[in-house]
């Protein structure tokens, strides 16, 4: 994709409509190319056969035919119409989605893409990479969706008229200030696959661009857990239980001791996940969730090899059952390279408005 | 059956050596700049035209060589975003309002719907006057506008950015627009009113030539469609100005308003733009096929049927705009039935080259270029068209290569047919044929290599007015670059010996092409009242009688040019009638 390349034939094609647009597309291609094919035929046979070197005159006094007009009249409306109502039956199919569908919203800003999911996760895509610090720009998320689950996007901009549109969905929709719309798909294959605004919306419109990626069912449920960061970002996604961890991992100090270096005043948590804990006086132990609970409530009872015991315990006073969870799940999702930097104490939500200064300020409003 | 022929046919008149002075005509009478400031003469009006859409095309060929240029690279070659995109708003604006909307209408309107009917000048001459001032005021703030900075708000100007987050000269340009709105309104007037009134004797309704019934229907068009247009614009402007709550939903408005009234203008403008070319297609396919027009009822009411149909389609621009799904269907199902008359126009041209006598000079390449290629640009119209597809293609380049094979490869092949079709008519001077030949083939291939890999990029998913797109596009992007770069070297050859021709092109004959309308029965070019007052024209035929060999007033035709070029120049007389039919000769 460095080089210069030539897209493949077809596009790739990642959801349900995708495929239905593409036999719509074929057929009206094939049936208008043939029409097409045979009028060029046809001019082409009459040039050669009737130029003027051929064919000096006089001409026959032909004035017309009812009986051609009639048929090149009947016969193409009759043609139309069955592009009409193939488009129909895919179009009602993608404008009506299934009652199951998962819900994700999507909000339109110049010049980036949010999208908030029902258990509250939420990305922000695109964005325009050129007015971003370093650490923005590798935030930039990616809308992740579930392959084989029916996903509904209801959509609204909090300013100008936008469209969001995905290629590989073969579908796109205006996202407009002041009102709802919303789109459907299906998609059917794993991958990353663009996301565009497809509505003139300012300076960095060709900038508002982003990537869908499409991962499937089981993934996905663990990525919305903050269990993976298929986002695109280093963190579990925002507003999943995995970044509440975090964010009490932070705000309850544990950052103090288990920092990202091994020479810090406790173990490395990064990747522990999984793996199996040597213990001091022998023996080992599998890091599980069971694992991790019993070593915050009572962190004396398995101490790691290597290390004193010289954690506090934190009973339900102090870590809740609930914020237990959430620390579970930050520690499960914790990979290699991603314990936060000390000073990275209580970091802005990804969520959060970023620079208000991109937009460009309304005109003077009437009153 | 031309001079160089037939050694035994008897003489015609000896060839004078030098043509003499010309007559009085209508540019030799005056040649002060008030001459023509102030003239009434609606062929002087068309001159007039003439030059000032050539400085727009010009402008708003500039501004698409500045977007093509840039797309060169995945990031932009030579602008920023800013100026790309004040680029193709530029662009947009021009070539719509100030080319395409004036080009065959003010142009060839002007100068041949008189001639064409028999009458000495437009129903209102000061109105027509008139109109080129206000298209002029129009004009220069439209380029006023881009001078000091520009728009980049695309020339359909959807709100609430246009009216609340661009921050480029927003105001003049629309007010330019709007100006020059009135223009395009006392065009279709003075077009109408002089069909209607002041057609010649025998010149009745299913005699007219198919160019005025094209114009007819295009004045129906723009007398009915462009108040809608000013008044949306206005309400931008107003809403812009004053923030006065109409499209701007955080003012209380609510921006598919703006768009449906915008198309509901400029869906039809779109066939302003199309059927006067249409026309001009009919009259030159017939004359250098040597046929009557296969269906003449039928195109010329394919005509109407268009104009009228095409009111009721605006909302087929706004599928996934937002709109209900039930009137998303209704457009698509009206969409479907403007693709009939479309249709049978393109079958019926093909028709009327069967059994032709089919000769290959500059007008003829440029129509049947507009028949291969608004066959591609009307076929394609029915992917965005039709629903399950338009959701996808929608706002990609595919429409963007959909509308210039309309706009482009119909509409400007048809006035240039018409600008080399008339150009010894309006000018007395007849240009290069080989040049002329070789422009078309030039002007064909490079249109074809600019806007084919859009449908292909479009298709892919590339969006409009993106400066910056993914890597995978940019083969096809420098594909079109470089086939516009030739579409450009094609625009300019005309421009050469054009204006060449007028300073050391032969004399043109009364009529060059051996046509049948009334518009070639006068001298070339045409006197002040464009027919000899003492015998105006009277009609007793239709319009393409090219096989009996007999114009409009029953007189026979000269002979055929064959196309060689030594023998389009030399006519025998100044009225240009020679002295056999080609139906005589051939025998």
């Amino acid at each position: 994709m460095n080089t210069m390349g030539i897209p493949p034939f077809i596009p790739e094609l990642a959801s349900e409509h995708a495929l239905r647009f593409e036999y719509l597309f074929w057929y009206i291609t094939i049936t208008s190319g043939v029409v097409g094919l045979a009028l060029y035929a046809a001019l082409l046979y009459f040039c050669v056969v009737y130029r003027r070197g051929v064919n000096p005159g006089p001409t026959p006094r032909i004035l017309g035919s009812l009986r051609l007009e009639l048929a090149w009249t009947v016969i193409p409306a009759f043609v139309f119409l069955s592009y009409f109502a193939i488009g129909v039956y895919v179009f009602n199919k993608a404008a009506h989605p299934p009652e199951d569908s998962m819900e994700v919203f999507i909000i339109g800003k110049q010049w980036m893409w949010k999208a908030q999911y029902p258990g509250g996760q939420r990305v922000i895509i695109g964005g325009n990479p050129r007015n971003m610090t370093e650490a923005e720009r590798n935030s930039i998320g990616k809308l992740v969706i579930p392959a084989g689950r029916p996903v509904k996007f209801t959509m609204i901009s909090e300013d100008v008229i936008h469209s969001f549109g995905i290629p590989a969905f073969r579908q796109k929709m205006d996202v407009l200030p002041g009102r709802y719309t919303t789109m459907w798909q299906h998609p059917t294959k794993t991958g990353e696959y663009h996301l565009y605004c497809d509505q003139f919306c300012g300076t960095w419109h060709s900038l508002m661009v982003g990537k869908v990626k499409v991962v499937n069912g089981a993934e996905f449920d663990s990525w919305l857990m903050g269990h993976q960061p298929f986002q695109g970002s280093d963190n579990a996604v925002d507003g999943s239980l995995a970044h509440e961890g975090r964010q009490l991992f932070l705000k309850l100090q544990c950052i103090n001791c288990h920092s990202a270096t091994p020479t810090g005043k406790a173990p490395v948590l990064e990747g522990l996940w999984g793996t199996r804990v040597p213990l001091k006086g022998g023996g080992g132990e599998w890091a599980d969730d069971q694992y991790i609970i019993e070593s915050i409530r009572k962190p004396r009872g398995k101490v790691v090899d290597g290390w004193e015991g010289v954690m506090p315990a934190y009973d339900e006073s102090q870590v809740t059952n609930e914020e237990l969870n959430a620390l579970v799940a930050y520690i499960r999702s914790l990979k290699k390279g991603q314990t936060p930097d000390n000073t990275q104490r209580f970091p802005a939500p990804n969520g959060a408005p970023t620079d208000r200064t991109q937009s460009p300020p309304p005109p003077k409003k009437g009153n | 059956m031309s001079i160089a022929a037939p050694q035994g046919a008897p003489a015609a008149a000896p060839v004078p050596p030098e043509p003499g002075p010309l007559p009085v005509n209508y540019l030799n009478n005056g040649h002060s700049i008030w001459s023509w400031l102030f003239t009434v003469d609606h062929k002087r009006i068309g001159i007039l035209y003439l030059v000032s859409i050539s400085i727009f095309f010009v402008a708003g060929g500039i501004a698409a060589g500045i977007v093509r240029l840039n797309l060169l690279q995945s990031d932009g070659a030579i602008v920023s975003e800013d100026a790309y995109n004040r680029a193709f708003t530029a662009h947009g604006v021009m070539m719509l309002f100030f080319f395409l909307i004036p080009a065959v209408p003010a142009v060839f309107g002007n100068f041949f719907i008189p001639m064409m009917i028999g009458t000495k000048d437009l129903a209102f001459p000061k109105l027509n006057l008139a109109s080129w001032y206000v298209f002029m005021l129009g004009a220069a703030l439209a380029i006023w506008s881009v001078l000091v900075g520009g728009i980049d708000t695309g020339w359909t100007l959807y709100p609430p950015y246009s009216t609340r987050a661009s921050q480029s000269n927003v105001i003049p340009g629309v007010l330019g627009v709007f100006i020059s709105g009135f223009s395009s309104i006392m065009t279709g007037l003075n077009i109408m009113v002089t069909i209607h009134k002041m057609r010649a004797p025998g010149m009745t309704w299913s005699r007219l030539p198919l160019f005025v019934w094209s114009l007819y229907a295009t004045s129906l068009i723009q007398l009915l469609a462009t108040p809608v247009v000013a008044i949306t614009l206005v309400l931008l402007m107003v809403e812009r100005a004053w923030g006065v709550g109409i499209f701007d939903p955080s003012l209380g408005g609510d921006p598919l308003l703006f768009q449906h009234m915008f198309w509901f203008y400029s869906h039809p403008a779109v066939y302003i733009m199309i059927l006067p070319g249409m026309g001009v297609i009919s009259e030159v396919l017939t004359c250098f096929s040597r046929k009557n027009i296969f269906g003449y009822h039928a195109v010329a009411w394919s005509s109407m049927g268009i104009a009228v149909v095409g009111f009721l389609l605006w909302a087929h621009h706004m599928f996934v705009a937002g709109i209900s799904f039930y009137a998303a269907l209704l457009f698509s199902l009206l969409s479907m039935l403007v693709a009939v008359p479309s249709a049978i126009k393109v079958f019926n041209w093909t028709a009327t080259l069967y059994r032709g006598s089919i000769s290959f000079q500059a007008p003829m390449l440029f129509s049947i270029g507009f028949v291969v290629l608004f066959i591609i640009g009307g076929l394609t119209g029915l992917y965005l068209a039709t629903l399950g597809t338009d959701i996808h293609l929608h706002d990609t380049y595919f429409v963007v290569a959909h509308f210039h094979f309309v706009m482009v490869g119909g509409m400007v092949m048809g006035y240039f047919a018409g600008l080399h079709y008339w150009w010894p008519k309006m000018t007395g001077r007849m240009y290069s044929d080989f040049w002329s030949r070789f422009a078309a083939c030039v002007i064909v291939v490079g249109f074809f290599f600019t806007f084919i890999p859009q449908f292909v990029i479009g298709y892919h998913g590339m969006p409009r007015r993106y400066p910056n797109y993914p890597q995978e596009f940019q083969f096809f992007n420098v594909m079109s670059t470089a086939g516009a770069g030739v579409l450009g070297v094609g625009y300019l050859m005309p421009a050469v010996y054009l204006t060449l021709s007028l300073i050391n092109g032969k004399r043109a004959t009364a009529n060059p092409w051996s046509a049948t309308g009334l518009e070639w029965v006068s001298q070339s070019p045409p006197p002040i009242f464009n027919f000899d007052e003492s015998k105006m024209p009277v009609v007793v035929c239709g319009p393409y009688e090219y096989s009996l060999g007999v114009d409009q007033m029953g007189r026979t035709l000269p002979d055929a040019p064959t196309g060689a070029p030594a023998e389009l120049h030399e006519g025998t007389a100044a009225d240009g009638h020679g002295p056999t039919s080609p139906a005589k000769q051939e025998s």
